[in-house]
Formats: structure tokens, sequence, C-alpha cells
């Protein structure tokens, strides 16, 4: 029977169906060779395993896109398959060649709708048939597949589009990125010259097109998440039916963007989850009601920025995974002792689920339940440095999280110095960043191997020189230590020069006599022009022959201890979402309470947003002042003196985080990145926050000016000055030479010799210092970019 | 056979090269060092923006990679996907040989071994004709060992 085009035509399906088959046959080809192989010693488990992992992703592709012949052939192939992976059955040459036939007569079917062509109306009994030879009778019969009705595309005027193949936008990209280096070389030379207003606005000009126009190629790349979700509906409602459930399916977040190649990445694990949600994870309505829960049963699959990441979360109010059956399972197939799983923890049973050929299922459907599944979705999804996550809640339902990064090829990095030489390292990698003269580090040294101890935690340390075989440049400040966690390897300290910064990398793949090595991930051409090598946390630590024992002494130590050490430099913060969608984390003790306030209360005024609190009028820290519903949620914030208000979509829990961020940002609304319970959380800077609140009438205390005392110093007129402005102080450069000084003014001087002036005109002196550290012991002089030490003394001079 | 060649000075061999397999010949301009890696790999460049991983060919042949300032040359060119640059001390013509490929003879020189594989002869001097693929490959090999 020819499944109907008509049927998998409505909008989306098509583009689907042209995937599905593309990578069937890609599949096929690449399993030729293990068929052979197989077929030669059919005892090859891995092998075994890869071709039932195709049959079975091949029949849960085809069920949703109404498929049926594929479906039935490769359900047939996979019940075979399953059994002979069960132990029931042999792979005798003739089933070999019978499962050989199903593939030949899928590749068949495939290259038979990939061009349109009718499907060759053969007979499939026959093939299926040879499989079961030995269990007569069984899935020979056929039954004519119905054939769905075309979905309506819907009313909506749909966006004019046109395909263009990817190669296409790749060497758009590639030219872009060569004009952006010509412009820098052009910049370059400009800047040699002697200045040309006329030729430097029209520079400019270029400049901002060419920007721009990276911008725009880069987003041609973007899919909205949507196109995951198409295929869901419809699995939904066709399973739904099948196993006489119900449920109810809510779909949010489509209109979040992410770069098309991971989109199609995602499908497949996407699906598996879905299935098994249905499946095994909410129950029948009799259940449902017996168990005083709704008949139907709610599906949610969200999608939402994070950051860089896409965050893919599916939720049911199902039964949730039950634990207990599944350390049952695992002792039974022989994977786990009873003394081992009687010290597991509940999230170490729950891993269980990730291993291959396990599943919880009480029998085997046709839908899910095989024990495929989570083991290849979880392969799947860290193939794409992507994350799993699940939350379970047994009797209550199932959450599971998929992170995963929003390109492929852009990914955060940051750029650390070593021998003289730049290196990039996936940001996802870095755990925390300190300098060697840290209090909380000690590095000791025995027999060669270095030893880090950060707070009471053990890691083997090397540095990147030594593993590289480089020179150790001889440096005057700190040495910067990274911790560095791979996906799979245990954190390490990795010593290097410095970190200079961070970037979002444009990662290409490096040439084979480079990847070789085992330390390089990949390459990365920075606007500089300099090729830049991406390092592989893993293939260091590899490379170092480090021990793969984690400190878990240590560890236990600080799990028992609960106020160990550690524990100091924790601190306690509020995740919320912002109105915009992002989750970020504040300081708990910046905020005074939380309240709803009613949204007619804000508003605006001379560019800047307030709401009415209490009489007064208090300024809107994130300047947001129109909402959707009527009631807001802000969060009210309080520096000692001044406060804020901060309007927020959600306000979602209290954690702890580090007292200083994994990731510190000097400047900016944000002071770094914080992961929390593995999720990458941006960390609000209460600094930058109170500092961008207006000035105004609503500051009633009277501030003393801000007197710079170098007016002729660069960095004094262009960086400090703006910022104390922002920060909302009166600056004056250069000591007034008519006026009196105010006993209230604050001088500022980075030179040595204005202090005895400033004490006899009676005001207070902050000495600023270009170095970060202190001279002596008797140095009172703050480093001249250590922001909060500056204001500190600014405003506690004054007071 | 009338074939197509690029003869060159490489290691203070002359050699020809099959004029298919260039895609260009560039004068080098920054190399950036990549470290744990063997000789011959004299780091990565950039081309516009392409990096090329740029091999010393002299360094594969002596054993000893060319100092800095004796760098010049290099003759791009893409093998399986990927995009090289391969040290030469000179390019000199590019041009036709009508009588192609003659066999190896003599007793050639171990080094050169892997990578000749014939003569090509140009105004009475013989040109060993090499591949540019072999020094990657036996690069490869040489790490791998």
């Amino acid at each position: 029977m020819v499944p109907s085009r008509a049927s998998v035509k409505a909008k989306g399906m098509d583009e689907l169906l042209q995937e599905f088959i593309a990578e069937t046959q890609e599949t096929l080809e690449a399993l030729a060779g293990e068929v052979v192989a197989w077929e030669a010693d059919p005892g090859d488990r891995d092998r075994l395993d890869a071709i039932f992992r195709f049959f079975h992703t091949v029949k849960g592709s085809c069920g949703f896109l109404n498929l049926p012949r594929f479906e039935r052939l490769s359900h047939a192939a996979e019940d075979v398959l399953s059994e002979i992976r069960a132990g029931n059955r042999t792979a005798d040459p003739a089933t070999v060649s019978a499962v050989l036939g199903i593939m030949d007569r899928i590749a068949e079917l495939a290259e038979a709708v990939a061009i349109g062509a009718a499907l060759p109306d053969e007979n499939d009994d026959y093939l299926i048939g040879a499989l079961a030879e030995r269990e007569q009778g069984a899935a020979t019969e056929e039954l004519a597949p119905t054939v769905e009705p075309i979905r309506q595309g819907g009313a909506q005027a749909v966006p004019r589009t046109i395909r263009l193949p990817l190669s296409l936008i790749d060497q758009l990209m590639n030219g872009v990125s060569d004009m952006v280096l010509a412009r820098n070389e052009l910049s370059r030379k400009l800047r040699e010259r002697t200045s040309d207003p006329e030729l430097e606005s029209v520079f400019e000009r270029l400049s901002t097109c060419v920007a721009d126009m990276r911008d725009s190629i880069s987003k041609t790349r973007m899919q909205r998440v949507e196109r995951l979700f198409t295929a869901i509906p419809r699995m939904v409602r066709d399973l739904g039916r099948e196993l006489g459930k119900r449920i109810d399916l809510v779909l949010e977040g489509g209109d979040v963007e992410m770069d098309r190649e991971m989109v199609e990445m995602v499908v497949d694990p996407l699906t598996h989850i879905v299935r098994n949600s249905i499946d095994h994870g909410i129950e029948t309505p009799e259940q449902r009601r017996a168990l005083g829960k709704p008949e139907a049963g709610t599906l949610k699959v969200q999608a939402r920025q994070s950051g860089n990441q896409i965050v893919i979360e599916v939720s049911d109010d199902g039964q949730g995974i039950d634990t207990a059956r599944l350390v049952e399972k695992s002792i039974a197939s022989g994977k786990l002792t009873r003394e081992a799983a009687a010290k597991m923890s509940e999230s170490e049973k729950l891993e269980l689920i990730f291993q291959a050929g396990l599943s919880t299922a009480q029998q085997v459907t046709a839908i899910s339940g095989r024990g495929v599944g989570m083991d290849v979705v979880r392969a799947n999804v860290e193939r794409i440095g992507g994350v799993i996550a699940l939350h379970n809640q047994i009797g209550r339902g199932l959450r599971i999280a998929l992170r995963v990064p929003l390109t492929l090829t852009i990914i955060p990095g940051l750029i650390i110095r070593s021998g003289g030489l730049h290196f990039a390292i996936p940001r996802a990698a870095v755990v925390e960043i300190l300098h060697d003269n840290n209090e909380t580090l000690h590095i000791a040294e025995v027999g060669g191997a270095k030893i880090a101890t950060i707070r009471t935690v053990r890691h083997s340390m090397i540095d990147l020189e030594d593993v590289l075989g480089m020179e150790k440049v001889v440096q005057p400040g700190p040495r910067a230590i990274m911790v560095v966690r791979s996906a799979t390897g245990v954190p390490f300290a990795l010593g290097v020069a410095a970190v200079d910064n961070h970037e979002e990398l444009v990662i290409r793949p490096a040439s084979p006599l480079i990847m070789a090595t085992g330390v390089y991930a990949g390459m990365t051409l920075p606007d500089n022009g300099k090729p830049m090598l991406l390092l592989d946390a893993a293939g260091l630590a590899n490379a170092a022959r480090l021990p793969n024992i984690v400190d878990e002494r240590s560890i236990d130590q600080l799990e028992d201890s609960g106020d160990g050490e550690a524990r100091v430099e924790m601190v306690s913060a509020l995740r919320f979402e912002e109105l915009s969608g992002e989750r970020r984390l504040i300081k708990l003790s910046l905020v005074e309470r939380v309240e709803d306030v009613d949204a007619t209360l804000f508003g605006r005024s001379g560019g800047n947003a307030f709401v009415r609190l209490d009489g007064r009028l208090v300024p809107v820290a994130n300047g947001a002042h129109s909402f959707a519903t009527g009631h807001v949620s802000a969060l009210r914030l309080r520096d000692g003196s001044q406060e804020a208000c901060y309007p927020v979509a959600a306000v979602l829990d209290i954690v702890e985080m580090p007292a200083v961020p994994d990731m510190v940002a000097m400047q900016g609304a944000l002071s770094g990145v914080a992961v929390v319970d593995g999720e990458h959380l941006e960390v609000l800077n209460p600094f930058a926050l109170f500092a961008s609140l207006p000035g105004g009438p609503i500051v009633e205390r009277r501030r003393g000016r801000c007197v710079l005392a170098d007016s002729e110093d660069g960095w004094t007129r262009e960086i400090l000055a703006p910022l104390l402005r922002q920060a909302g102080h009166d600056v004056l450069l250069g000591l007034p030479q008519d006026e009196a000084v105010d006993p209230a003014d604050v001088v500022l001087s980075s030179g040595g010799d204005i202090s005895q002036a400033a004490e006899i005109l009676g005001c207070r002196i902050v000495q600023l210092r270009a170095s970060p550290r202190p001279t002596g012991p008797e140095d009172g002089s703050i480093y001249r970019y250590d922001q909060d030490a500056l204001m500190a003394a600014i405003s506690g001079t004054r007071r | 056979m009338e074939q197509l060649y690029l003869l060159a000075t490489l290691a203070d061999t002359r050699v020809a090269v099959a004029a298919h397999e260039v895609e260009a010949v560039v004068k080098l301009a920054d190399i950036s060092p990549v470290p744990g890696m063997l000789r011959h790999v004299a780091g990565l460049s950039a081309l516009r923006s392409r990096v090329l991983t740029i091999i010393d060919v002299p360094a594969l042949i002596h054993g000893a990679p060319t100092p800095a300032d004796r760098r010049g040359l290099a003759i791009i060119a893409d093998i399986s996907g990927h995009s090289y640059g391969l040290m030469v001390d000179a390019v000199h013509d590019i041009c036709e040989v009508p009588e192609g490929d003659l066999p190896l003879r003599g007793q050639l020189d171990r080094a050169w071994a892997p990578h000749a594989r014939a003569i090509v002869e140009q105004d009475g001097h013989p040109h060993l004709l090499v591949s540019l693929a072999s020094f990657i490959e036996t690069g490869l090999l040489a790490q791998a060992a």
C-alpha cells in the first residue's frame, strides 16, 4: 500500500520527510559495511546494536510521517533483532539475510520517495514472512493504513521564503569574514596616516555596513524552534489514540531561534523523549482517575533561550520513573551488584535510565520500551555539546530538560595566554578561574606532580606550557589557574599565563594533522587575522596522563560538614526570570522584598522609568514601564540608602551561588555568569544596577563633586570621568583654580604629589594606582580598575 | 602525454607538481606556531578568511626546521577538504612538458622515496614529480608512530 503523498503535504512535513529520507539513506550507506561484518560475526554486539538502532529510528520517524510500509518493515526487523539481543534467538544466516532484505527494501522505498516516484508495489509480506519464519503467523497480517486527512495550512499569510543550499550560506559567511579582515587592515592603514575626517566618516559607514551584514548573515543560519514542534501534535494525537490515552499538549516558545543544523540534531532526541512520555509516563484515563488525577494527562514542550543555550523541556504529569524498578532491572541484567545499588543515591539510580538496553517498560510496545531511547538520546545530545537533565517525581511526573548550544559553530570561549601564544578554550569547560596568589589556593609539588588544593578540594594540576612543550615566560603578575572540566573527565587545574578575554568564537575544524595531537578541538580566526587554536580539555588531561580520580574524600567532607570552608564562598541568590525571558541571579541581600505591583503605578518621565510606591517615586532599575498584565512581580532592591524597583516576569527560587561568579565580567549590567545546578545564569551587577539609576529629583542626598586632579591624563578623562558621571557624581576636571574646594568634595588623583595639597584644602582624597597590587602594606591607594573599591572610597570618604 | 607542471625548488631539490594539485602560490605572512606538533608543522597562517596549515617541507625531508627568516613562498593546496600551505624555496615556472612523466631512475634518497612518483624533464634538467598529498599523509603517519 502506498501512502498518499498528500497526507504529508502539510507545511513542514514535506521538509521533514525529505530530511528523513536523506538521513535514512545516509545511515544505510554507513551501515552497509557493518551489516556485512555482522554477517561474518553474528556475535558482534556493537554491530547488532547499531543495526537495531537504525530500525528503531526509522520506525520512530516514519510513524508520524505516515509511511506505514517503512514502519511495518522496520518494526518487523526490530522485533527480530530485539529477540537476538535478548538472547532468545540466534543470528542464523537466514535471519541475517532476511534483515538484509528488509534493509534493501527500505533503501528502495527511500529512493522512490526521494525522487517522487511511485513506490515499487511489491509484496512486503514476503520479506516480513522470511523474518518471522520461526514464529509463524506473527506480523504477517496486513492492515490497510489509514490515510490521514490533509492538515490545513492555516489562514494566516505565510512569509515568503526561498530555499538555499547551506553551502551558499557558508560561502557568504566566508565572504563576510574576508570583508571584516580587509576592513581591519584598512583601518590599521588609515590610522598610520594623518587623519582626514571625511575619509574617516566614510570608513565608519563602511564598517557599520560590514557589521550589519555579518549580523544578518549569521541570522540566515537561524531557524525558529517551531520547526521542531510541527510534528509533535500529530504524533501525540496518533499515539494517544493508539494507546487509549488522553493528552493535552502544550507547546511553548516556538519563536525561539537556533542554528538550523542544531534543529536537525535535536529532532531525534526530542521525538524519543515525547514518545517515551506518552508511552510510559502518562497513565491511561482509568489509572489516572483511580489516582485522583485529571483524566487527561498534560504534556508540555517548552523552548527558551538561556544565555547561549537553548533549553527544551518536556514535562508530563504522569507516573515518573520508578527508580526502584530501574535498579531491579539493572541488577537482573547483571549490570549492577546489589551492594553497589545499596550505596547509590536517588540521582545515581535515576542515571541508570541512560544505560544501554535498560527500560522500565513492563512490556514491549510498538511505540517504545525496548531500552533504546535514553542512552541514544543522551549520546546524541552530548555529541552536539548539550546536556540532558532529569527531574523525576515518582507518581507525579517527569521533566526532561535538553540544553543545547545555540549553534554548532559559534561558542562562547575564553582567550588565554600561555608561552607567548594565545589559545581559546570553551567557556563551558571552565569551572573557576583563580590567580595563583589567591589564598584559597595551595599548590604543592611532589615527584614532578603538581597538586592544586582549592579550598579543600585537591585537583591534579598541569601547566599548559608543560603539556604543549612551550617555554614558560617569566612574567611580573600572578599566573591564572583555571579549574577545567571536560564533558566526561574529572576537573583538573590548568595553569596559564593569563586569561585575557571572553569572546564568541566561530569555530572551524582544524586539519587532521593538528587534530591528531588530541589536544586541540578546532581553530578560530579572530578579527586580528591571527589564527588561534581551541583547546580540548579532555585531550589536555589525556596528553598529560592525569589520573582520572575525583577527590572524593574532601567532596564527601564538604557534603557532610555542611558549613565547611567552601560554604564561606557561597552566597544566597534569588533566581528570577527577566521580562525578556532570560533567567538571572541577583544577590539575595540586595532584595528587600518581592511584591506584586499594580502595573498602572509604573510611569515614565524624562527618559527614566519610575514607579509610585508608598507615596514616593522609586526608580525602575531595568527601565521597564509598560506591561501586558495588570500586576507585575517586582523586586524591591536597596543598597542601604538608595532603593530601586526591578520588575521581573517571575521569581523562581532561592539558590546558593558562588560569591565570585564563575565567569567575571568587569563592566556592564552583569557581573558575570554563575553555574547553578548545571545551568549557566547571568548574575546582575548591583554596582552597575544602582549606578545606572537616574540621579535627578528623586535623589535628595547632597552629593559632593569628584575633583579629578590629573585632568591632562587620558585615562582620567576618557575612562574615569565618564564612569563617575554615569554613577551620578558631578565631575570637575582639574583642581579648581578660583573657587574654594568644598569639604564634601573628593579629589581623585593618580599622581603622588597631590595628597598634601588636598589635605590643606580640607577635603579627602582617593589615591589611584595603575598596578593591581599595592606596593607595600602602607599603600592606601586603590587599583584604578577596582570599581567597587573605588566607589566605596568615594562614598565612604564623603560621609 | 602533454601536461602542465609547476616547477619549483623544494628542500634544495628540483621538483615538479602537477598543476591541477596547486591552488595558488603565495608569499607567507605571519605564521602562528602550533605547540605540541612535530617539527614539520610550522603552524597556522591566515589567507584572507581561510586558515592554512603550513607544512615545513624541508623539515620533513632534512629533519631540520626552516628558520623563520628563510620562510618565503608556499604552495596552497586543498587536500581532502582542508587548506594547506607547503613551504618551498623557490618557484620557477609553470609549463607544459611535452613528454610528460618519465619513470624514476637511479637510487633515490630515502627521504624522497614516499613523495616522488616520476621524473619530469625540462630544459635537460630532471625534476622529481611529487604529490602534495603525500607530504600530508607521511606527516600523519610520522605522528601516529
